[in-house]
């Protein structure tokens, strides 16, 4: 390898993905993820016990806590929708560049044959 | 593996109900986007209802600049509704079938502002608007690649310059923008 | 069949964020769309997450998607009789964040001048060290072709590089007090 390929390999170093990447990636993960995984119950006395159980805790959240989480989760599904949003506006950005290209081609080509 | 979200097309309802011109309603799907989906490797497909983009834009705060830019985009929309087809390989759908997809929308009160064609790679790109009492009140781009097809509907009132304001979210500001001219959408009418 | 490796997207993004973001951006010399390809890469990762069986499979996977999707991003943006560089330095400057090398910058953009097969074998070379067997498996082609591909590429990036760099090495001597 000589000298040109040495400061090739340095230049071509890997560079750091830009901050917020990994977030970006999950929040899009997670919008785009539709399976869900419910509990499966055992219907035997422990079961059931545990159940009601929390049944009663989740009673006393929802009486004491019910509007905090509420809230979070309007803000997630809010997120949720902001998410399809990018989703449909990176489509029409991807779109309407094409059709940018494809007016600046035209415009060019009108040019070189003389029809300006 | 496909991702499903959901995407309707609008025009043909609009023509059977003229009332609703004034109230954006979800579109029944074309038949030839469940054949495309069908041979696609990966299909994108997004609906929001003008409730579900008011309550979203109510999280969106001035607090972030990217938010706040969606905010700008989505608030007084009526709906957004996107199909995006990507296929393994060239060839899997027919001129024929994009046309279909086409007159399925050129119909009525839309009018074309764009309409570029490249015969020898088959890509093709349509704009068009809706336009009611001297407004837009909807836009549709039909963007065809050898391997890609992008059907985008919005209802509500926005304008192609909005769409300039794309370039200003992350993420999003790699690609340039709207840069249609007048003299431009003249030479697309006069051609109609 | 039962694999003894379990895959941790997270982890996986963790640990190839970077590589797929700078096989984007080497690819497409454009930052915004380098990240919105790898973030679409690692979405189509995760659809396909039951299909990888190793770390090592992971890390081919995602190289090889991260060029196939650079080069269908770089189709879409071509326009008709213009060249690739010629768009890139009217519209997005390359403007890349300073690093070590003091060439690194220019070079990329002569690597933005060679056509597509040729950038994708010499990226896969010099930034990820692969051997031609190894970038031939990843692109899907044959190895002669790839050997050839490295071959031209490196001798017009040697023929671009000679007429730019000679203000670069200027630079980097007076840099050093020469």
């Amino acid at each position: 390898m000589d000298e040109f390929e040495r400061e090739l390999r340095q230049a071509f170093a890997r560079q750091p993905a830009p901050p917020g990447l990994k977030n970006r990636i999950m929040q899009r993960r997670r919008t785009a993820s539709s399976r869900r995984s419910f509990p499966f119950f055992a219907w035997n006395g422990l079961a059931a016990s545990f159940v009601s159980v929390s049944l009663c805790i989740l009673a006393a959240l929802a009486i004491y806590g019910g509007y905090e989480q509420r809230q979070a989760e309007q803000r997630r599904k809010a997120e949720d929708v902001r998410q399809q949003v990018l989703i449909a506006l990176r489509i029409t950005n991807r779109a309407l560049n094409h059709m940018n290209h494809q007016l600046a081609a035209h415009g060019r080509a009108r040019q070189e044959s003389g029809d300006n | 593996m496909k991702n499903r979200i959901i995407a309707f097309i609008f025009a043909a309802v609009a023509l059977a109900m003229p009332a609703l011109a004034q109230t954006a309603q979800l579109p029944a799907p074309s038949p030839i986007e469940k054949e495309l989906a069908a041979r696609a490797s990966n299909v994108s497909e997004v609906t929001l209802d003008k409730n579900t983009l008011a309550f979203a834009s109510r999280f969106m705060n001035g607090k972030d600049k990217d938010k706040d830019t969606t905010k700008q985009l989505i608030d007084g929309l009526e709906g957004i509704y996107v199909r995006d087809y990507e296929f393994d390989k060239e060839g899997q759908f027919t001129t024929e079938q994009i046309e279909q997809l086409r007159t399925y929308y050129a119909r009525g009160e839309w009018s074309s502002i764009v309409r570029e064609r490249d015969r020898k790679t088959g890509e093709s790109t349509d704009v068009m608007v809706k336009v009611a009492n001297g407004k837009t009140v909807g836009m549709f781009i039909l963007d065809v690649e050898p391997k890609e097809v992008s059907i985008v509907l919005i209802l509500g009132p926005i304008r192609m310059e909005d769409l300039n304001k794309l370039k200003n979210i992350s993420g999003l500001d790699a690609l340039s923008g709207v840069e249609i001219k007048t003299k431009d959408k003249e030479k697309k009418d006069g051609e109609q | 069949m039962a694999r003894d490796w379990q895959p941790d997207f997270e982890q996986l993004v963790d640990n190839h964020q970077s590589m797929v973001f700078s096989l984007a951006l080497r690819m497409t010399g454009d930052r915004g769309l380098a990240e919105e390809i790898a973030q679409d890469v690692f979405l189509e990762l995760d659809r396909h997450l039951g299909k990888i069986e190793s770390a090592a499979h992971a890390c081919f996977w995602l190289r090889r998607v991260a060029i196939s999707r650079s080069a269908d991003a770089l189709r879409r943006r071509r326009v008709r009789g213009i060249g690739l560089w010629v768009e890139l330095e009217e519209h997005h400057g390359l403007q890349l964040e300073p690093r070590t090398s003091p060439l690194g910058g220019r070079l990329e953009g002569l690597l933005a001048m060679l056509p597509e097969p040729q950038r994708a074998a010499l990226i896969l070379r010099y930034q990820e060290d692969l051997t031609p067997e190894e970038i031939a498996a990843s692109l899907d082609a044959p190895v002669a072709t790839v050997k050839s591909n490295l071959q031209r590429g490196l001798k017009l990036l040697r023929a671009k590089a000679a007429t730019h760099l000679k203000e670069f090495v200027r630079e980097k001597e007076y840099a050093r007090g020469v």
